[in-house]
């Protein structure tokens, strides 16, 4: 009883500072939604209401400008391109660092914590240190401007969050399944693919989410593997419209929303479970 | 039973794809970045080995270098600071706020999973001398800086506009890690400093901040080595330039290798990144020292 009256006490005495908090929340929630908005606006009008006013809502809705990004910047090729590159290197890089998250957490060897700090330590890396040997190299193989030459480094650079967040999971996973599976003469092979995996659900999930996210954002390795405009990825493809010569602005917005409507649509659906088995995979981690 | 997890074979199977692309296509690249780092190697002739030639040119000769060098510090510095500062009181408001709490979260999260070359496009646009911020500041009859193209300072003003954008786009990452610290610390913790007579304040001191420190050494290393190779925002909003003002290593390094396709000396150049990526996290993890806490 003198427990919650001290805190109801102290909940009411401190309800102005709470004002002044959500006040603030609120105009930095402001800051952060105005110019998506902003970008939405623009992007419905044509190029001389834009200088005229360009804070100003579009007196007519010019969809016209969606259709000409789309065509003008190849957009369906690039969104094409960017899905099947972010949805293998999504998938592989899922299954490898599963099977050795796998291995790290739950199997015995020696060597295992030296494996895990191994695939951290790549954490470090930047993707840049590898770009121009990796390039030389993919040269040589006929592996640049090629969209499986670039799911090669995707992967590999994705593996480290991967095994990170997964090692996380499977060590907080109750270890009586598994050996009860084993006692039962279950092999390790269908106790990794019917217990372990189905077990850690969440955290492929989460992150798959990661890598895809990542992975479809990035620019500097497309940039550097893909010249040829059929295979460019989105990123690259909105780089077209960088510079001082680009001054279509509305169809550089539609570009811009027709990019990354993908992932606010993702975002919206699942921002919950991103969140939370973010946090959770990190903070076991 | 321990047989079964002893399974040298099986843990090969379970381990090798993962360690053949790691040491195929980091590793090895690597050996190779920081033995070509030491040659002359233009794109279409054959590396030469001239020693530390290359990085002689870099630290004494090359002033577009020392630019990129001292920009990229500053942008770490400018993230490391802000990102944890804000992060951490915005982790903290929000956990105390009584409602509307995820709406907010996922609010400021958002820019996070956005692509930055878009959102780079986006803010080149809003500062842009003629269409975005200026004419809003003109109607207030204030006449608003040329934000991307000033070059006056020792830390030119498009640097701080880059940076400013980047801590609006990536701020909510280290909230959100924070968070989830916090919301896991125990309201038993709180509730009995506060019969003691704790104030707020006092709580987010002794309990809150010895408590998240763990978090910090995450959150602040991907936050040091996010910004050391920082690219898509400055590449979109200002391309490097006025005058090679607003170089960082990445762009710097993207500009030796592919424009001027001298392989070699941008090898130099990743040799620096990679060092300072790793030296940076040492000292992240030397200077915040952990203590274990039971939770």
């Amino acid at each position: 009883m003198k427990e919650s009256a001290v805190m109801k006490k102290r909940k009411k005495a401190v309800s102005p500072v709470i004002v002044v908090i959500y006040v603030f929340l609120v105009l930095l929630a402001v800051l952060y939604l105005a110019p998506l908005l902003w970008m939405l606006s623009v992007s419905l009008k044509d190029n001389a209401g834009v200088m005229a006013a360009p804070f100003a809502l579009p007196e007519t809705f010019h969809w016209e400008n969606y259709m000409q990004a789309w065509s003008l910047g190849k957009l369906g090729t690039a969104l094409v391109n960017s899905t099947l590159v972010c949805g293998v290197t999504l998938l592989v890089s899922l299954f490898f660092g599963a099977m050795a998250a796998f291995a790290i957490a739950r199997m015995r060897w020696k060597l295992a914590e030296a494996a895990h700090t191994f695939f951290l330590i790549g954490m470090m890396v930047p993707v840049h240190c590898i770009l121009i040997p990796l390039f030389v190299r993919f040269a040589k193989l006929g592996l640049t401007n090629s969209r499986f030459g670039l799911m090669l480094p995707y992967i590999t650079f994705s593996l480290p969050m991967t095994i990170f967040l997964l090692t996380g999971f499977f060590k907080s996973m109750p270890g009586e399944l598994i050996e009860a599976a084993a006692i039962d003469g279950c092999g390790i092979y269908r106790i990794f693919f019917k217990i372990a995996l189905p077990l850690c659900r969440t955290g492929l999930f989460v992150s798959g989410l990661m890598t895809f996210v990542g992975n479809w954002n990035e620019l500097l390795l497309a940039m550097v593997f893909i010249s040829d405009p059929a295979k460019k990825t989105l990123p690259v493809t909105l780089t077209y419209f960088v510079g001082p010569y680009a001054t279509n602005y509305v169809q550089m917005f539609a570009a811009i929303i027709i990019a990354i409507a993908p992932t606010v649509i993702v975002y919206c659906l699942f921002s919950n479970q991103i969140v939370e088995g973010l946090t959770t995979g990190a903070v076991k981690g | 039973m321990d047989k079964i997890l002893k399974d040298k074979k099986a843990i090969f199977i379970f381990i090798a794809p993962a360690l053949i692309m790691f040491i195929l296509i980091l590793v090895i690249p690597i050996f190779q970045m920081v033995y070509y780092s030491l040659c002359d190697y233009a794109a279409l002739t054959p590396p030469e080995f001239i020693g530390l030639a290359n990085y002689k040119k870099l630290f004494f000769k090359d002033a577009t270098f020392r630019i990129a060098l001292k920009n990229s510090i500053f942008f770490m510095l400018f993230s490391a600071v802000t990102q944890q500062v804000i992060g951490i009181l915005l982790a903290v408001f929000l956990t105390n706020i009584p409602k509307g709490r995820n709406v907010f979260k996922n609010i400021y999260y958002l820019p996070s999973v956005l692509s930055s070359a878009a959102l780079g496009l986006l803010w080149a646009f809003m500062f842009n001398p003629k269409i975005g911020i200026n004419q809003l500041l003109a109607q207030f009859g204030i006449k608003g800086p040329l934000w991307l193209m000033d070059s006056k300072g020792f830390i030119v003003l498009p640097m701080w506009v880059i940076a400013f954008v980047a801590l609006w786009q990536y701020v909510g990452q280290n909230m959100m890690l924070y968070m989830a610290q916090i919301t896991g610390i125990s309201k038993d913790i709180y509730e009995a400093s506060y019969v003691d007579g704790a104030s707020k304040p006092a709580a987010f001191r002794y309990i809150t901040l010895p408590l998240i420190k763990p978090m910090m050494v995450t959150s602040l290393s991907l936050n040091c080595i996010g910004s050391l190779k920082f690219f898509d925002l400055v590449y979109n909003m200002t391309q490097g330039g006025p005058n090679h003002r607003t170089e960082v290593l990445a762009t710097e390094l993207y500009a030796e290798g592919f424009n001027y396709f001298k392989y070699g000396y941008a090898s130099a150049i990743s040799v620096v990144l990679l060092v300072m990526c790793l030296i940076v996290t040492l000292l992240v993890k030397k200077v915040i020292k952990v203590e274990t806490y039971e939770s």
